[in-house]
Order: C-alpha cells, then sequence, then structure tokens
C-alpha cells in the first residue's frame, strides 16, 4: 500500500509507519466502497434496457458508457456520471467561493477561482460601500480600483455562467466582499462539500473560517458582522483612521488595528489543521477542523508541529475514531 | 555486436526480446501542480506535470469550442552520462514536444473545457532509451490525476530489430545501435495507433512483427497504469469519507 | 512477467564514463538437463543419462578447446561468465566454442549463471574481476550439484590450483584437466592435453611451478591505475608500439605527449610488448639515449611495411611527424639522439594469433607444440602453417553441416532452372572464359556479339553462386566467416567448399552452368547505349588461358568466330582503358612474381616477374566495368544498405616518403589529384628500364588500401575509388572466392525484384561488421599470399645463391635497401660489419615475431650470400 503523502513528504519512524498504514487500513475497511470506483477508460456497467442520460465523466463507446475520469460512479434515477477527485473546481449556481483577483478590467474584476477560467465579478453585481442601490457611474467605474485591488482576497457566490460561457459571480451582501487579515490555504475542491453553511465563527479562537466551495479556504481574524452595515461600517472605520491620522492622533487606532498575537496563532493553528486533513485526504468540514485544532491543543501541540510526523499520524488515528463512532450512532 | 546471445537467447541485460524493462508509475509527486507523475521503464524516469485547465495565457490562442493543450519536453543536464548544457528548444526536444501534445490532445476531451488551456510538462530525469515513450506514459497518469477528462488511456512502448531479432522495448545501448526503432502509442481501449514513428526501413512482413511487438508492450503498460490510477483512485476516496 | 533487480555498473571507457546499466535475473533459466524435473526441459541438451556433469573454466576452455572438440568430452555445461571471458580473450575460441555449443550433435550446454537470480554474484570490495569470475562459476557448480541433486555429480574442471582448493573447500568435486583425463582411461586423449606448464598458461602460474628458478626476466607492468595516473602527470607515455620489420629487438612509440616517436631497444625494454600494442612508456634518462649515428638502424621503417597505412586520422595511431625525424637522403641523423624509454605497461593488448618456437635446448631436438606435430623452423610446410595461424586464417574442413547444404551432386542444369521466369537462356551465346593457366575456380565469363546496327553487345557472365549459397544457412555463415579464399603460392585455401567452387559454380566449358549477367549494348567507341542485368543460364564454348588468347589474338591466320570476338572485345577493351587513364585511373604496381613449383616436393623451380598481357588487362577492363554498373544499379534502389568499395585518396602526408624519394632523383611529381598523378608518374621515365616501374611500387605502397563499406554509414562524397577514378565501385564479378561479391549478387537481385531482400541489409551495424569483417579477411588473405610468396622467394635463394642486378631504393645512415626487379624482393645491405650486432639479431626470440624475425634472417643470409651486391 502505498502511504499517498501528497503535500507533506515527512519521516515517520517504524512505529509511526506501522500506526499510520494500520489507520489507513481500517479507513479502506470501513469505506467499504459499494461506491464503484472507476479509472479511465473503464466500462461503467449498466442496465442498456433502461433509458439512461450520461452525465458528467462519461463519453460513449459503440454503445458502451465509458468512464472518462478517474472517480466514483454515482447514479441518481436515469442519470449516470463519475464523480470526480483532484479534478479543478466545477461552479454550481449559487455556491460560497473565494477567490483571488487578478485583473481589474472595465466594469468588472476577474478572479482566479481555480476554474478553467477566470471568473468575473461584475461591478454592477455587487453593493457599493455606501450601499445605495444605484446606477453605477463613470466614477465608480473610475474607483474601482478601491473596492477591490489586484492580489485582494474576496468571497462571493456564483451568479451563472452568461451565453458566452464565462463565469460569472455575485457579491450582494454584506457577507460577501474583501477578505483581510487572514491567509488563504488552496486544498483539493472535491474535499470541501457543499453544505448549508460556509462560513463559520470559531467563537473560541475569534477567528473567521469560510470553506469556499472551490477549494479555496480562508482563515482569519473574526470580522464583526452583526450590523447589516458591517461593510460601511468598516469602511467608515477606515476614513476615520484616515482622518484622524490625518489630524496627528492616528498612534492609539493603529495600534488597534493590529491583529492581536493571540489571534493569529489562532489563525496559523487553524489554517495548519485544514492544511494538515487536506495533506491526508480527509474531507473538510468545519467540525473536523476544529476537532483537530483542539486535539492539537489538549496535546501541547506546537503549531509548527501540526504538520509534523507524531500530530499526523494521531489524525488519522482520530479519523478512525470518529468515523467508528459516526458508523454506529447511524447503526 | 551481438545483441541478442545467439548462445542463451538473452539480451545484453539479461531481458528475453520480448521482455520489457520493469516499470513503475507514482501519482502525485508534484504538489503545486494540477496533475502529476513520475514513470520509470527501466532507467528511464521521467516526470510530468499538469497545469490546468486555466485562463488561457495568450489570448490570441484562444480556442472558443475547445481547450488548448501545449506540451513542454525537457531533458535534465544530468540525465545523461556525460553532463551536457542542453540548449532549451532544440530540435529534438521541440519535435518530441510537438509528438507528446499531438498524442495527449487526442485523447483529451477538449471540447469540455473551451476557452481554457492544459499545459504539459515532461521532464526527463534519467535517459536509458525510450524517452519518448516513457513521456507519454507518464503525461496520461498525470492528465488522468488532474481529473481531465480523456476517452481512452494513450499508452506508448517502441521495439526494434536487431540482430535479425524484433525487441521489445529499447533500452540506450540498444536503441543507439542504429537499427530501426518503432515507437507506437495506442488507445488501449479503442484498440487505435495515435502515434507511430519510424525513421529507418524495415520490410513490411517484419515491421507487422515488430509493430505487433510493439502494440502488445502498450498493452501491458496501459494494464499496469490502469492498476495504478486505480489504486490511487480508491485511497483517494476512501481517505475522503463520506 | 520479470524477476529482476537493477544493479548499477561503472566501467570505463577511454575517458571515465560512468555507465549505468540494468542487469535484470530471472527464474526462468533451465539447467539443461532432461532429467530435471522442476524445469522446463524443451531446450534440454545435456544427455538423459548423464551420471557426471562437466562445468569447465575460462583457461580450460582457452587451452584446451582442441580437447573439448573431442566427442569424448560431452556433457559439458559452458557458464555465460566462461563465454563472455572467452570472447574477451580470444575470439577465434570463442567461435570454435560457439559451434560446439550449437552443434546438436555435441551435449554442451549454456547456462546463463549471470542472468540466474540464484547464481549471479556481485564483486566484493576488493575483489578482482577474475576472482570474482571464478566466485561465480563455483556458485554456479553448487547451484548445479543441489539443483540436480546427487544422482549427478557435477565436476568442475578447473587448473587453476586456487580455485580448485575453494571448490573443493565449499564441497565441489574438482578436478585438473590432466586428472579428469586420465580418469577416463582413455590413453589417445591425453595427448590432446596440453600440459599446463607450456604456452597458455600465464606467466606467473610458470613461475609458480618453479619457484627455485625464479629470476625477474622482464620487470614487472605497473597496474592500470597508475599508468593512468602516469599519463596525466606526463611522466609516462602512450601509443602504439611498431617493431622493426628488419630488427625484432627494437621497436618505435609513437607518442603524442612529446610529439616524436621513442625508440625502444632490446628485449627487456620492450617487456613483452607485441607489434601494435597500446603501451605506457617511460623515458630512461638522456644519457642513456643513443645518437642517430650508432643506431643499427635508423628511423621510420614502417614506411617499407607493405602492410597497410593507418590513414592517420584514425584516434590510435600516432602522429607520423615525418618531417621532424627523416633525415633528408645522404645527411646524417638528428643532432641529439632520439628520446629512448622502456615499455613499462600494456594498455591496450594486439589480440592477435602469434607463432612461436622454442630454442634448441641443450636436447638436440627444436620442436615446438601445436596439438600432436612436432614442426621445425624453416621447414616449408611449418612456415606455411605459421603463417596461416598468425594471418588468422581458417584452414579447417567445412563441418558436416556446411556440407549438407551443398546440392546433390553431380549437378546439372535442370529443368526448373529454365522454366524460372526471372532466369534467361543464354545457352545460345557464344560466351567462353579467360582465366590464369590452370584456374579451377572460374567465375567470369564474357559474349561479344556484333549487332546489326553495328554497335556490340557484350556481356559479362559471372558465376550464379547465389543460387546454391542461401542466405542464413550454415554455408552462408561459413562464407562470411572465411570473407574470401586465400591463394598461397602452392595452395588456395577456398571461401566455399570444393564441389562448389571447382565443379557446381565454376563456369568451365561445354558444361551448362547458371550465371548472373551483365549485359551492355556498346558503340564501336565503347560507349555503353544500355545496360541490362538478368540471371541466366549459360554455356562456356571455351576456357582459355591468358596465354592462349593472346596467342590467338596475335596470330594474324586465325580468323575462327571466338578470335574475331576476343579482337572486337580487345579493341573495345582498349578504348575503355584509355577512357579510365584520361579520367585519371592510377596505374600502379606490384612486385609480383611467378613461381614455377615442383609437383612432387612442391618447392619453387623457378621464379619470375609476373607478366601482364594485354588478354589480362582486357579481362580487367570489361571487370571493372561490370563492377561499376552494379555499383551504380544497387545504389540507385538501395541507397542506404548497398555495400560498395571505395578507395579514399590519399593524404598529402601519405605521399611524402614518394615525393621525397623522387626528389632525390630529380624527379618532380605532382600529387594534386589523381589525375596529375598519373601523368607524372607516365613522364617518369629514367634510363633503367625498371625505374618507372620502381616509382610506381612505391606510390602504391603510399596509398591506403580500398576497403567496402555501407553506403549507409558514409556520405557519397565519400564513395568513390581514387585508384580507378571511378565515383561508384563493388565488387560483382567474383562470388566464389569473394564474400563481398555474394552480398552484392544479392543486392542485385533484390533490386531487380528477383529476390526478396535478406533482412540482414536493414540492420545497419550487422552490416557494418560484415563489411569490416571482410576488410579484415581480405586484408590478412593478401599478407598472407605476400608472406607466402615471401617464403618461397626464400626457399628459392636459399638453396641458389644467385648473382643478381638490383636497384637501390632508399639510402640510410648505415645501411641501404635494394629492390631486385627480376625476383620482386627487397631488403637491406648494412654497412656495419657483419659481427657486431648481426649475432644478437639472428637469434630467435621466443616471445614471438618468429615470421618477421625468419625472413630478416633469410633475407639476411640471402645477401650475405650475395656478397656481390654490397659494396
Amino acid at each position: 500500500m502505498s502511504t499517498m503523502l501528497r503535500e507533506l513528504r515527512l519521516s515517520l519512524n517504524q512505529t509511526q509507519r506501522v500506526r499510520l498504514q494500520s489507520a489507513l487500513q481500517r479507513l479502506q475497511d470501513m469505506a467499504s466502497l459499494a461506491s464503484a470506483v472507476t479509472v479511465v477508460a473503464d466500462t461503467v456497467p449498466v442496465n442498456h434496457e433502461d433509458s439512461i442520460l450520461k452525465g458528467h465523466g462519461t463519453s460513449d463507446l459503440n454503445g458502451e458508457v465509458v468512464a472518462a475520469l478517474c472517480g466514483v460512479v454515482e447514479r441518481v434515477n436515469k442519470l449516470v456520471y463519475v464523480r470526480s477527485q483532484r479534478a479543478r473546481y466545477k461552479p454550481e449556481v449559487g455556491d460560497i467561493i473565494v477567490g483571488r483577483v487578478i485583473e481589474i478590467a472595465p466594469k468588472r474584476w476577474r478572479l482566479e477561482i481555480n476554474f478553467s477560467q477566470d471568473a468575473v465579478l461584475m461591478l454592477s453585481s455587487m453593493n457599493l460601500p455606501d450601499g445605495i442601490q444605484r446606477r453605477r457611474t463613470a466614477v465608480d467605474e473610475l474607483n474601482m480600483r478601491s473596492i477591490f485591488e489586484e492580489n485582494d482576497v474576496i468571497c462571493a457566490e456564483v451568479r451563472g455562467f452568461q451565453h458566452d460561457g464565462s463565469l460569472h459571480l455575485q457579491a450582494r451582501s454584506q457577507k460577501y466582499g474583501k477578505l483581510e487579515r487572514g491567509m488563504l490555504l488552496t486544498v483539493p475542491a472535491y474535499l470541501v462539500k457543499r453544505q448549508k453553511q460556509h462560513f463559520h465563527h470559531l467563537e473560541n479562537y475569534g477567528v473567521d473560517l469560510i470553506l469556499g466551495c472551490n477549494g479555496f479556504i480562508w482563515v482569519g481574524e473574526h470580522v464583526n458582522s452583526n450590523g447589516e452595515n458591517d461593510m460601511m461600517v468598516d469602511q467608515e472605520k477606515r476614513e476615520d483612521v484616515v482622518n484622524k491620522s490625518e489630524v496627528g492622533q492616528a498612534t492609539y487606532e493603529v495600534r488597534e488595528r493590529i491583529t492581536p498575537l493571540e489571534i493569529r496563532k489562532h489563525v496559523c493553528r487553524v489554517a495548519n489543521s485544514a492544511r494538515l486533513l487536506s495533506a491526508l485526504g480527509f474531507s473538510l468540514t468545519v467540525e473536523v477542523i476544529v476537532d483537530t485544532v483542539e486535539a492539537s491543543i489538549s496535546s501541547n501541540t506546537d503549531i509548527k508541529d501540526i504538520l509534523a510526523a507524531e500530530f499526523y499520524v494521531q489524525t488519522a488515528e482520530r479519523e478512525v475514531q470518529r468515523r467508528v463512532s459516526l458508523t454506529r450512532r447511524k447503526g | 555486436m551481438e545483441y541478442v546471445d545467439s548462445l542463451t537467447g538473452f539480451r545484453l541485460d539479461g531481458r528475453r526480446p520480448t521482455d520489457m524493462r520493469q516499470i513503475r508509475g507514482e501519482i502525485g509527486v508534484v504538489p503545486k501542480a494540477d496533475g502529476s507523475a513520475l514513470f520509470e521503464m527501466g532507467n528511464t524516469k521521467v516526470i510530468a506535470a499538469i497545469y490546468g485547465p486555466r485562463e488561457v495565457q495568450n489570448k490570441s490562442q484562444q480556442v472558443n469550442n475547445q481547450a488548448l493543450v501545449r506540451c513542454e519536453y525537457s531533458m535534465a543536464n544530468f540525465s545523461t552520462g556525460d553532463r551536457a548544457r542542453r540548449p532549451k528548444g532544440d530540435r529534438r526536444s521541440t519535435e518530441i514536444s510537438l509528438v507528446i501534445r499531438q498524442t495527449m490532445e487526442a485523447c483529451i476531451l477538449t471540447h469540455l473545457m473551451p476557452r481554457s488551456q492544459i499545459d504539459i510538462f515532461v521532464q526527463v530525469l534519467q535517459a536509458d532509451g525510450g524517452t519518448r515513450s516513457a513521456c507519454i506514459n507518464a503525461a496520461t497518469l498525470a492528465l488522468a490525476d488532474a481529473g481531465i477528462p480523456m476517452c481512452d488511456i494513450v499508452t506508448s512502448c517502441s521495439a526494434g530489430y536487431l540482430s535479425s531479432t524484433p525487441l521489445l522495448d529499447l533500452n540506450y545501448i540498444e536503441d543507439s545501435a542504429g537499427g530501426p526503432d518503432v515507437t507506437v502509442g495506442i488507445l488501449a481501449k479503442m484498440d487505435k495507433v495515435t502515434l507511430l514513428q519510424m525513421d529507418a526501413k524495415l520490410p513490411l512482413d517484419i515491421f507487422e512483427n515488430v509493430m505487433q511487438l510493439a502494440i502488445e508492450g502498450c498493452k501491458a503498460i496501459a494494464q499496469y497504469i490502469r492498476g495504478v490510477l486505480l489504486e490511487n483512485t480508491k485511497q483517494l476516496e476512501y481517505r475522503k469519507g463520506v | 512477467m520479470l524477476q529482476s533487480k537493477s544493479f548499477v555498473k561503472k566501467t570505463r571507457q577511454g575517458r571515465v564514463v560512468k555507465v549505468v546499466r540494468e542487469h535484470y535475473l530471472r527464474d526462468d533459466i533451465y539447467c539443461g538437463a532432461p532429467s530435471c524435473k522442476t524445469c522446463d526441459t524443451s531446450a534440454a541438451r545435456l544427455s538423459t543419462s548423464a551420471s557426471t556433469v562437466l562445468i569447465v573454466d575460462t583457461n580450460v576452455v582457452l587451452n584446451q578447446i582442441v580437447l573439448l572438440e573431442n566427442p569424448a568430452i560431452d556433457d559439458v555445461v559452458v557458464l555465460s561468465v566462461v563465454l563472455e571471458e572467452v570472447r574477451n580473450k580470444n575470439l577465434a575460441v570463442y567461435n570454435r566454442l560457439k559451434a560446439l555449443c550449437t552443434n546438436s550433435l555435441r551435449k554442451f550446454f549454456v547456462f546463463s549463471n549471470e542472468h540466474h537470480k540464484d547464481t549471479y554474484v556481485k564483486e566484493m570490495v576488493g575483489e578482482s574481476p577474475n576472482d570474482r569470475n571464478d566466485r561465480a562459476i563455483r556458485v554456479a557448480a553448487l547451484w548445479y550439484q543441489s539443483h540436480l541433486g546427487v544422482n549427478t555429480q557435477i565436476l568442475l574442471i578447473t587448473n587453476d590450483r586456487e580455485n580448485k582448493r575453494r571448490a573443493i573447500e565449499e564441497g565441489i568435486s574438482s578436478e585438473t584437466v590432466e586428472s579428469y583425463v586420465r580418469s577416463l582411461g582413455k590413453p589417445d586423449l591425453l595427448d590432446l592435453v596440453v600440459p599446463s606448464s607450456s604456452a597458455g598458461v600465464s606467466m606467473e602460474d610458470v613461475e609458480d611451478l618453479r619457484p627455485s628458478k625464479k629470476k625477474v626476466i622482464y620487470s614487472e607492468h605497473k597496474p592500470m591505475s597508475e599508468i593512468t595516473s602516469g599519463l596525466h602527470h606526463r611522466v609516462y607515455h602512450q601509443g602504439k608500439l611498431r617493431v622493426n620489420r628488419y630488427n625484432p629487438f627494437e621497436a618505435y612509440v609513437g607518442s603524442e605527449s612529446i610529439g616524436d616517436e621513442i625508440v625502444i631497444y632490446g628485449r627487456s625494454n620492450m617487456n613483452r610488448a607485441f607489434d601494435g600494442d597500446i603501451v605506457a612508456v617511460e623515458l630512461l634518462p638522456q644519457d642513456q639515449w643513443r645518437d642517430g649515428k650508432s643506431m643499427i638502424i635508423a628511423d621510420d621503417e614502417d614506411d617499407e611495411e607493405e602492410d597497410v597505412h593507418l590513414v592517420p586520422s584514425s584516434a590510435d595511431d600516432a602522429p607520423r611527424n615525418e618531417n621532424l625525424v627523416q633525415p633528408t637522403a645522404g645527411s646524417v641523423a638528428p643532432v641529439s639522439g632520439r628520446p629512448a624509454g622502456r615499455v613499462v605497461g600494456i594498455i591496450k593488448r594486439n589480440w592477435h594469433s602469434y607463432c612461436g618456437s622454442l630454442e634448441p635446448m641443450p636436447m638436440p631436438a627444436a620442436w615446438k607444440s601445436f596439438g600432436q606435430k612436432n614442426y621445425f623452423i624453416g621447414d616449408r610446410d611449418t612456415e606455411n602453417e605459421v603463417l596461416l595461424i598468425e594471418n588468422d586464417i581458417n584452414t579447417r574442413p567445412f563441418s558436416s553441416q556446411v556440407l549438407a547444404c551443398l546440392p546433390p551432386l553431380p549437378w546439372s542444369l535442370s529443368s526448373e532452372d529454365l522454366a524460372n521466369a526471372n532466369r534467361e537462356d543464354l545457352r545460345h551465346l557464344r560466351v567462353f572464359s579467360v582465366d590464369p593457366p590452370g584456374c579451377k575456380d572460374i567465375d567470369d565469363a564474357l559474349h561479344c556479339m556484333p549487332l546489326a546496327n553495328g554497335n556490340f553487345e557484350v556481356g559479362v557472365h559471372i558465376a550464379d553462386v547465389t543460387n546454391f549459397v542461401l542466405p542464413g544457412t550454415p554455408l552462408d555463415e561459413e562464407a562470411s566467416q572465411r570473407g574470401t579464399s586465400v591463394y598461397l603460392v602452392e595452395r588456395r585455401i577456398d571461401m566455399l567448399p570444393k564441389p562448389l567452387t571447382e565443379d557446381i559454380c565454376s563456369l568451365r566449358s561445354d558444361v551448362e552452368r547458371l550465371a548472373f549477367s551483365v549485359i551492355w549494348e556498346m558503340t564501336p567507341d565503347s560507349e555503353i547505349i544500355s545496360t541490362r542485368y538478368t540471371k541466366s543460364a549459360i554455356k562456356s564454348c571455351a576456357a582459355l588461358s591468358y596465354v592462349e588468347a593472346q596467342a590467338r589474338m596475335d596470330d594474324s591466320r586465325m580468323m575462327d568466330p571466338l578470335t574475331t570476338d576476343l579482337r572486337n572485345l580487345n579493341s573495345l577493351a582498349k578504348i575503355m582503358r584509355l577512357r579510365r587513364i584520361e579520367r585519371g585511373a592510377l596505374t600502379l604496381a606490384s612486385p609480383e612474381v611467378k613461381f614455377e613449383i615442383d609437383t612432387e616436393t612442391h618447392d619453387p623451380l623457378d621464379i619470375g616477374m609476373y607478366q601482364i598481357r594485354e588478354a589480362n588487362q582486357m579481362i580487367e577492363e570489361f571487370m571493372l566495368a561490370a563492377n561499376v554498373s552494379v555499383a551504380e544499379k544497387i545504389l540507385r534502389h538501395f541507397p542506404l544498405c548497398s555495400l560498395l568499395r571505395r578507395h579514399p585518396s590519399p593524404t598529402k602526408e601519405m605521399l611524402e616518403p614518394l615525393l621525397q624519394t623522387a626528389a632525390a632523383v630529380g624527379l618532380d611529381l605532382d600529387v594534386s589529384s589523381s589525375k596529375a598523378l598519373a601523368d607524372s608518374l607516365d613522364r617518369a621515365v629514367g634510363d633503367d628500364p625498371y625505374f618507372n616501374k620502381l616509382i610506381r611500387i612505391l606510390a602504391t605502397r603510399c596509398m591506403t588500401q580500398a576497403v567496402y563499406f555501407s553506403s549507409g554509414d558514409l556520405s557519397p562524397s565519400e564513395f568513390s575509388h581514387y585508384g580507378l577514378a571511378a565515383r561508384l565501385y563493388t565488387h560483382f564479378t567474383s562470388p566464389i572466392r569473394r564474400y563481398a561479391d555474394v552480398i552484392v549478387h544479392r543486392l542485385l537481385a533484390a533490386a531487380l525484384g528477383i529476390a526478396k531482400l535478406p533482412p540482414i541489409f536493414l540492420d545497419g551495424p550487422q552490416l557494418m561488421s560484415i563489411a569490416d569483417n571482410l576488410n579484415h579477411r581480405h586484408r590478412n588473405a593478401q599478407m598472407a599470399s605476400r608472406a607466402s610468396v615471401e617464403l618461397h622467394t626464400l626457399i628459392y635463394f636459399k638453396k641458389r645463391p644467385t648473382d643478381t642486378e638490383g636497384r637501390i631504393v632508399k639510402i640510410k645512415s648505415n645501411r641501404f635497401i635494394v629492390f631486385v626487379p627480376k625476383f620482386g624482393i627487397e631488403g637491406p645491405v648494412y654497412l656495419v660489419p657483419k659481427g657486431d650486432k648481426g649475432a644478437d639479431w639472428v637469434n630467435h626470440n621466443p616471445t614471438g615475431q618468429s615470421s618477421s624475425s625468419l625472413s630478416s634472417r633469410f633475407v639476411k643470409q640471402l645477401f650475405a650470400a650475395n656478397g656481390g651486391i654490397s659494396c
């Protein structure tokens, strides 16, 4: 059995290796691959008497349904498709994603979102800082850079495909917008499941966690979002700062803007936990991440050691426990 | 020189004429890439990395109904015994880049990824004959790893004709003997040939034998690659959990 | 599919290059015993009831191949490690061993121990390759023993004491050759055993046996590592050793690092190096350098050597710095002495069969042991054998497998042959052959027919050997190995078995034979209008000798059709010849002589220059034309795999000796092109009738040899034949005695679509190796013929002191070289008193070079006898 360590090249000692392997073996046994794993060019068995619909990841060869991807064959009623794994993100309308601005074009931003093309966020698809619904003016267009600059990280929602095939986003809510004071992680998109909630406030740590459906994960200092006009408030605050510094009283305020060390440590811890899980190839849900963070604290693991061999193995073992208890609960 | 021992029937390295070298494929060797693979045929070792499908870098090359496939082949300076500086983009690597690009393009379902670009980078880490084939096999693994839809698995293998015997999978010594050398690439499931290269003359009946041998080799490699992919897919799936 | 491991092997090839190769070990290599239960027995070779299986080591094979070839020795396992070592050490023995292993009547089995997973051994740290191989042999023997169980005894045959001791320690039964043969109880076999104390055993072993006599004769060769570093630090110098043709105890090493030739005097300084070895030389202190005057023999001897001059660009040849060392005629040698040195190690041996002799010990009989016979120096048969062995000429009779490929005798033209659509029936033509008297292997015949339009139809018919020698048969392989027939003065060694050579293929008169014909339509001005190639059936009406043909042409009274044909051909040939000479073909000359041999004793009775008649030239002209036509045809069809023959233009340096000699007699030769050279050679006429011939002989010696090559290996600009001034040339006209012609016949047949091209032609490297072998065999055959002529000359003069006229061709500081045109012999005449050094080099050198020292001795005797010419 090959131990896949995609992103981490760890040196495991003998016992750790044995522990890891047995943990992975148990995972494998548990999975009871009822789900049919298929690889490229395998025939997908279908009952030809039923009329079937060939979905994603399949192709047709002399009437046979053949997988075009490596992954798992899924059947939903008549539809047969192959759910792929390490492929790039496949957008669906309504997905919450995190992306990075790479270009500012007329009336729009282009964002890298781990899709086969860059996504487009129209100036008209987002709320203006002043929060007023109105036509966008030429002045607004000129001020686009004051809203998002290149390399800013943004959270948005998939609006849909335009007829020219480009992917459009929208950010018409206070919860969307620029993300600051944190870090962006990229994990394979298949590890993030679509769920009701993608924004998480980890209150214990004062950290916001956004699990973008496209595999971009944001971990940052918690932003107070109780007010409807959070974004606006934020903006005002900033203006205040500018004003205040102008009048030479900035010292206090600026210190306020520095994220406390405590929070920064928490951000790193959460981020490393997410990295670790992605390296192990486990699904990333907020529960598992929090679980891992807590385990790392309770076992007194340093932030940097979260990615080291011992905690890696422990996490694998904990995942086994977790899945065992899950199945029990179900059973 | 005797490339097949007339008394024992073995080749210089102890293989029989129809034996392939030991092959090994490994997936996920370049973490940053969307897909990557290492492929070894004996001492020939090749790494492939796939980026994409992603936004087309040079808009003028964008194709509106299908993906743009690009390929870059290079040989590491240390890949052969004498550490010669290899200028990038010499005739040979340009030619092999083109060969790999065309071969892979034939199996990628490019129409599913319009207005995007797929970059295939292959680098020879160690050369011992059959680099072309190894590159194609590595690229196939890497493409599958990147989750790029393909109509079939492409595999490639070479065969030659030395000492009046068809030989499978030539190594460097046999390759540099100057005899005919046929490189074949096939679509394993469809049983179609997508690549056929030979720069020597061979009588038709012998050529058919040699090519048949190379095809057998390709099929064996396809079998192996399928195994590697299946194992990899299983691992990813069960680790992910429900 | 594979049970394999790969490992890393480092080898050194000149420059240090790390070579990494895979080495697969497998478990599907079978033991070859038919009784074995675990192995696949389909390829088993050993006998079913073998109670003893022999495993031989390398030295046993090398020394006792004669014994192994005896049918009494059977059930032998030949390990691949042994095969490999034998191949590296002696190719001739390897081929014999290979023949044994493939012979279905013998029970020799090749076991690939190097690729078997249980018998592969890895070299241990500090272990020499020899020890490792010995260990590999023991491991394999042990494996056999445990594999075949108790019912079969495995016996390791080795003469190496250490190996035997260790084998017995490890529980393998082991015997020496002698004790094993003795145990067989067949005394006649014992005679075949080469005693271990004679030639074959290495120096150490001999010393080992006689510890009391241990005396350092030669200083030890330095280890390779020391030589390498010595060369690097310029303490040692590397070069090819060339032994003086007239003095076996003097040699030269051309060294690039000093840019001069290093002279090596004496046996101990030469330190067991042979002619042609690449050696490392250490310079002697300057006071030991002898200066030019006291040297017995001056420099640049190699110029006089008749054998091949290597092209200077070839990597291993030393630079020929003639300008530096060549003293102009008459002047004395350079001021300071030439560097002298001694050999400290041999980098690469020039592997070659050598013959040696044993000095008359206190016992009266001088003998040497080769097989079972005793040979005596100076005896014609002995010397004949020596020259055959030294030139690696296979004189063994054809094997039964080869003879099985012959068509049943008596052979005659069958109706099937005639029915073949590709074969034209030309029996109605008046075909005849012209050859030297007594020629039995007639491979060419001609016809000439006037056409209605005033033109002539001229046909060259060549024996259709490929009809009988089919590709891939043992007969074909044997012929390709032999490469050519060898003509000695009193004997011919055939390339093909006698029935083919003298009967089935030979285009004798009044019998119907198969031929391959080239037919031209020519104008009376010898312009070729059209060329046609076809397989044919012919019936020769006359087999003439050159003398007869000449007589017919000269006799104006004879007006029969045959003579008319001859005259027509002759007039065509004259025009062709003229045209060829105008193009710049060289008329070269060599001192060819002819013997009359006593039919009983085979001793030469008379000797004379070979006379060239018009008839010879006529035949030659048509053969050249046929060869050129065929070359064009096959190259057009197979631009990448045609076998052609080229003659490279000589470089300026190579013609230097010729120019110097010419300059010495006040002659100015123009060597800018072959045409210019031919013209200036024509002009070089002195008062002496032989002068022109002498100059031509010198010119010939300056040329490189013509060589066969495959057209895929060279660019078309290199195809040309300098001597014949032909753009393309090949050999087509003598398939009975040259294998190259056989190949060309096959190519031509394929070009005509008559036959399929044998696959071998598509195998570039193999074709090249065939061409190389042909060149090698051709050269050896020439050397052997020359040596044979030389030998007979010497035998002739041994009994007949003769006074005759000679020409001085070169003057050296202490001697001059004399050429006797009448007998075509050449030798030095020394001006130093005979007693001084002479005695030193009349002695036979027991380490080898018998042939060269022998000839020098006879030459010396010859000239001593002819006191008349030394001044």
